[in-house]
C-alpha cells in the first residue's frame, strides 16, 4: 500500500485535480495519494470529482489555509 | 488541538460581524448608500466563500471533469433572477417610471469580452467576484491578480468613450419584454435556461477524466 505524495502548493484550481487524476491512473488498488494544497477551491473540486469516481477521500487541515488531501484508489 | 482551533475560530467570527456592524453604522451616517453597499458585499462575499461556488468552475468543470455542480447553481440563480427582476421593474416602472437593471447595447463586443474575460480568469485562477472572495478569505496570491484586475479596469474606464464610440453605440438594446410582454418574456428566458441545462447535464456526463 503505497503513498505517493503530490505537492501542489502556491497551484491554482485545476492543476491539483489534473495531478491527481494523473498519479491515480498510474497507481495500484489500495494505494493512497496524498495533495498539498493551500487553495481551497481544489478541495470542493477533488471531493467532488472523488465522490463521481467512488474513490475513498478524506481531509485534513494541517495549518490555517493549507489542507492534505488524501485520496484511495478502491 | 482541534478544539483550540475551533474557539479561536468562534472568536474569529464574533469580532468580524461584529466589526462589520459597527462599519456599517458608522458609515450609514456619512453615506447611506454606501453602507447598504457594504452589507450587501459583506453578505455576498460570505455566501459566495461558503458554498465554494465558482464561476471560472462553471465553464471549465463540465467540460473537462463532467461536474455540472457550478453550472446548475448558475443556471438555477439566472432563473431566479429572470422572475424576480421583472416584477421589481414592473413596480418600479409603475411607481417612478424608470426600471433599474443592466440593460444594455449587445453586440459582437459582448462576445469578444467574453472571450478574453475567460482567457483571463483561467489564467488568473478566479474571475472578478471569486479573486476579491479569495483576497478575503486570505489566499494572498491572489493579490497579484488583484492589482492586474485594478490595472485593467481603469485603463477600461480611461478608454471606454473610445470603444462605446466605435463598436458599442451603434449596436442594438434588446429589452426582451419589450418585445415580448413581461410573462412571455419571463416563460422564454425560462425556457431558454432550461434547454441550457439539459443540454450541458446530456454533454458532460460523456466527459470524464480517464483513471
Amino acid at each position: 500500500m503505497a503513498q505517493v505524495k503530490i505537492d501542489c502548493m502556491y497551484e491554482p484550481c485545476p492543476i491539483p485535480l489534473l495531478k491527481a487524476a494523473r498519479e491515480l491512473s498510474s497507481l495500484e488498488l489500495g494505494d493512497v495519494v496524498l495533495i498539498e494544497t493551500d487553495h481551497s477551491c481544489a478541495i470542493a473540486n477533488i471531493t467532488e470529482w472523488a465522490e463521481k469516481e467512488k474513490l475513498d477521500c478524506w481531509i485534513e487541515e494541517t495549518r490555517s489555509g493549507d489542507w492534505n488531501i488524501y485520496i484511495k484508489k478502491t | 488541538m482541534i478544539n483550540q482551533g475551533k474557539n479561536d475560530r468562534l472568536w474569529q467570527y464574533v469580532g468580524g460581524v461584529l466589526l462589520i456592524f459597527v462599519l456599517v453604522l458608522i458609515i450609514s451616517r456619512m453615506a447611506e448608500r454606501s453602507s447598504v453597499n457594504l452589507l450587501f458585499g459583506v453578505l455576498f462575499g460570505f455566501t459566495l466563500q461558503r458554498s465554494r461556488f465558482c464561476f471560472v468552475s462553471c465553464a471549465r468543470d463540465p467540460v473537462l471533469f463532467g461536474n455540472t455542480r457550478s453550472v446548475n447553481a448558475l443556471l438555477l440563480s439566472l432563473a431566479i433572477m429572470t422572475v424576480a427582476f421583472p416584477i421589481i421593474q414592473n413596480i418600479q416602472l409603475q411607481s417612478i417610471g424608470k426600471i433599474v437593471g443592466q440593460v444594455h447595447p449587445v453586440g459582437i463586443h459582448t462576445a469578444v469580452g467574453a472571450l478574453l474575460f475567460g482567457f483571463g480568469m483561467v489564467i488568473a485562477g478566479a474571475c472578478a467576484s471569486g479573486t476579491l472572495m479569495r483576497v478575503g478569505e486570505g489566499y494572498l496570491m491572489q493579490v497579484i491578480v488583484l492589482i492586474g484586475f485594478l490595472i485593467g479596469v481603469l485603463l477600461g474606464v480611461l478608454n471606454f468613450g473610445w470603444w462605446y464610440d466605435r463598436f458599442i453605440a451603434e449596436a442594438p438594446v434588446i429589452y426582451l419584454p419589450q418585445y415580448f410582454g413581461w410573462i412571455r418574456a419571463v416563460i422564454f428566458q425560462l425556457g431558454v435556461l432550461l434547454v441550457l441545462y439539459f443540454f450541458i447535464k446530456h454533454y458532460s456526463s460523456r466527459k470524464k477524466i480517464k483513471i
